[in-house]
């Protein structure tokens, strides 16, 4: 029996990159999880821990950030490779320079996103 | 007389004469027969000014009448025809018996004082023309900061002063700046300079820049000082409008990377169904290329309408048509998320002048902001935007109402600030901001109405006809 497929969680609150993304995924045999906003992620990860993230960090209310923080400082999903998505390139270093006490994210993308690398990426990383 | 005072009387430097009581001269000083000539009983209007009757004040006929010193200042002629100024002093001349017999009339002449005069109140002219002209605002304050004098520029920007306090006529406030220029130039007799935004009396804010110099008494101490303003409001506006551009650029650039992801995505989902001869992934992409495309078409539109701030092209526009056709653009993307577009048109609402293209960016920006603010509230299960048109005699109003996330009052008060949007890496933060601008330059306005989780509604009031700008009376031709 194959093993079983690694799930990705995709956060995004722009239907068509989430679309995007877990087409991408699947197409190259992993699972995924969508989720419109850090709130909704988080409740993705408690229904069941991923194996890794893909998050856009700029979305409204900054949820994307508190979502960030939260994996973070938790004992149990701290080892859920992230991958920040954003659109702007600016945003990453606030994002990090802002948090000193968490640790930076295991991968960062800007979009455009090229397939490739992020596939590379995630092959590496879940 | 005693010959001593005889010899002085001979050399006073000044013009001596002494007068009877018909202003006959019947003695005079060497000085005075030099200039004037022997007098030889000639009267002392003949003499001094070539006139064949007495002048009407005369300082010695008022001597002989009160006993007293009298002093004028006149314009006298000499022999070889010099205009010369003098200043005339009189005094009585006694009898034993205390009568007045003669007067005594000493002139010194003060031609040069006049001229040094004359030439002080030209420079005097000179520079309060040039203090007038000058294109800045200047006081001059006292110690109290009360402005005691100003050129033409500030009395016409700012009116009035009779001793009014200086932040009261430049700031409109009865409490004086924080670090003041004028102050500290008082305190060290230093030039000081600072950047102030002010108020002119038309209610126009103007930034200017200050300079503070002190001005001295006789004695060196700082009696008042000068405030000079350069408006630099152009300068200011030029600063801000290249900081824009450079938030419209990041702000657009970060919006269209978005919009290249969405159409990247498009293109994977074609391609694979292509590959896998799935039609519904094709379908599914396809409809994410043409969405995404049509958003890059409104953010350039946006951008265009931003870059070229432009004169509304007036026309007859029948405004149930209009709003009929901004639902039928949009109502795709409200049907694909799952968002109901009720129309709610007076059908007989009619024409009003505007600009169509313009019109249509201000709804399409509007009824799509509603459809987002629907499409992002996860709280509720269904909802709706209503686009609604009503015809007023004098004006149309377009309302547009959603139940979506709303807005709290921060994101309220903000909303039509350039580049301040809630929608994270999908908004550019242009479009309420424009079609502000657009309403406005329609002589209208844009108001809202939104509470959080409850929903937001849009009321834009644009007059059915334009107000022509006024032509100055001037007649027809």
């Amino acid at each position: 029996m194959a093993a079983e497929k690694k799930t990705i969680l995709v956060v995004d609150d722009e239907p068509d990159v989430r679309t995007f993304l877990s087409t991408l995924f699947e197409d190259n045999g992993y699972a995924t999880v969508m989720a419109q906003d850090g709130n909704e992620g988080l409740s993705r990860v408690k229904e069941k821990a991923p194996d890794l993230v893909t998050l856009d960090i700029t979305m409204p209310n900054k949820s994307g950030v508190r979502f960030y923080r939260e994996m973070k400082e938790s004992a149990e999903w701290k080892k859920v490779p992230i991958v920040i998505v954003t659109g702007v390139s600016g945003d990453f270093r606030t994002f990090i320079s802002t948090r000193k006490k968490v640790p930076p994210p295991e991968g960062y993308l800007s979009k455009p996103i090229d397939k490739t690398e992020i596939l590379n990426l995630v092959k590496k990383l879940a | 007389m005693d010959l001593p005072y005889r010899r002085y009387f001979e050399e006073i430097p000044c013009y001596v004469t002494v007068q009877d009581r018909d202003f006959r001269v019947v003695d005079a000083n060497r000085r005075f027969r030099e200039d004037f000539g022997d007098p030889k009983g000639r009267f002392c209007y003949q003499v001094y000014k070539n006139r064949p009757e007495r002048c009407e004040i005369c300082p010695v006929d008022q001597t002989f009448e009160d006993g007293q010193c009298h002093r004028n200042e006149e314009q006298v002629l000499t022999l070889d025809g010099r205009q010369i100024s003098v200043m005339v002093y009189t005094s009585p001349i006694h009898d034993e018996t205390g009568a007045i017999t003669s007067v005594l009339e000493i002139s010194a002449d003060i031609t040069e004082v006049k001229t040094l005069q004359r030439h002080l109140k030209e420079s005097q002219r000179r520079f309060r023309l040039l203090f007038e002209e000058v294109p800045c605002f200047i006081s001059i304050q006292d110690p109290e900061l009360r402005i005691v004098d100003t050129n033409r520029s500030f009395k016409e920007n700012f009116g009035g002063f009779p001793g009014s306090k200086c932040y009261e006529i430049y700031k409109h406030r009865d409490e004086e700046c924080v670090n003041c220029a004028v102050r500290q130039t008082f305190k060290d007799g230093k030039i000081h300079h600072s950047e102030e935004v002010v108020t002119s009396i038309q209610g126009e804010q103007l930034n200017t820049l200050v300079f503070s110099a002190p001005i001295h008494d006789a004695n060196g101490e700082i009696q008042y000082v000068m405030e000079m303003s350069t408006n630099i409001t152009p300068i200011r506006e030029l600063q801000s409008q290249l900081e824009s551009i450079g938030l419209l650029i990041s702000s657009v650039s970060h919006n269209i990377k978005g919009l290249l992801t969405g159409l990247d995505g498009g293109m994977y989902l074609v391609n694979t169904g292509l590959q896998k001869n799935n039609q519904q992934r094709i379908g599914q992409g396809w409809e994410m290329v043409q969405r995404n495309i049509e958003r890059i078409r409104g953010t350039v539109m946006n951008i265009l309408y931003y870059a070229k701030k432009r004169e509304p092209s007036w026309e007859a526009v029948a405004a149930p048509a209009l709003v009929e056709e901004v639902c039928g653009l949009i109502e795709p993307k409200a049907r694909e998320n799952g968002v109901a577009l009720v129309r709610d048109i007076d059908g007989g609402a009619g024409e009003f002048e505007a600009d169509a293209k313009a019109m249509r960016a201000l709804l399409i920006n509007l009824v799509e902001n509603s459809v987002d603010a629907c499409r992002v509230d996860t709280k509720k299960p269904s909802h709706a935007v209503t686009v609604r048109l009503k015809g007023l005699p004098d004006q149309m109003v377009f309302e547009i109402a959603d139940d979506g996330i709303g807005m709290d009052r921060r994101t309220r008060e903000k909303a039509f600030t350039l580049f301040f949007s809630s929608k994270g890496s999908e908004g550019t933060g242009l479009g309420l901001f424009i079609a502000n601008g657009i309403a406005q330059a329609h002589h209208g306005r844009i108001g809202i109405e939104s509470e959080l989780d409850k929903g937001t509604r849009f009321v834009v009031t644009i007059p059915r006809s334009r107000k022509v700008p006024d032509q100055g009376g001037k007649p027809e031709p």
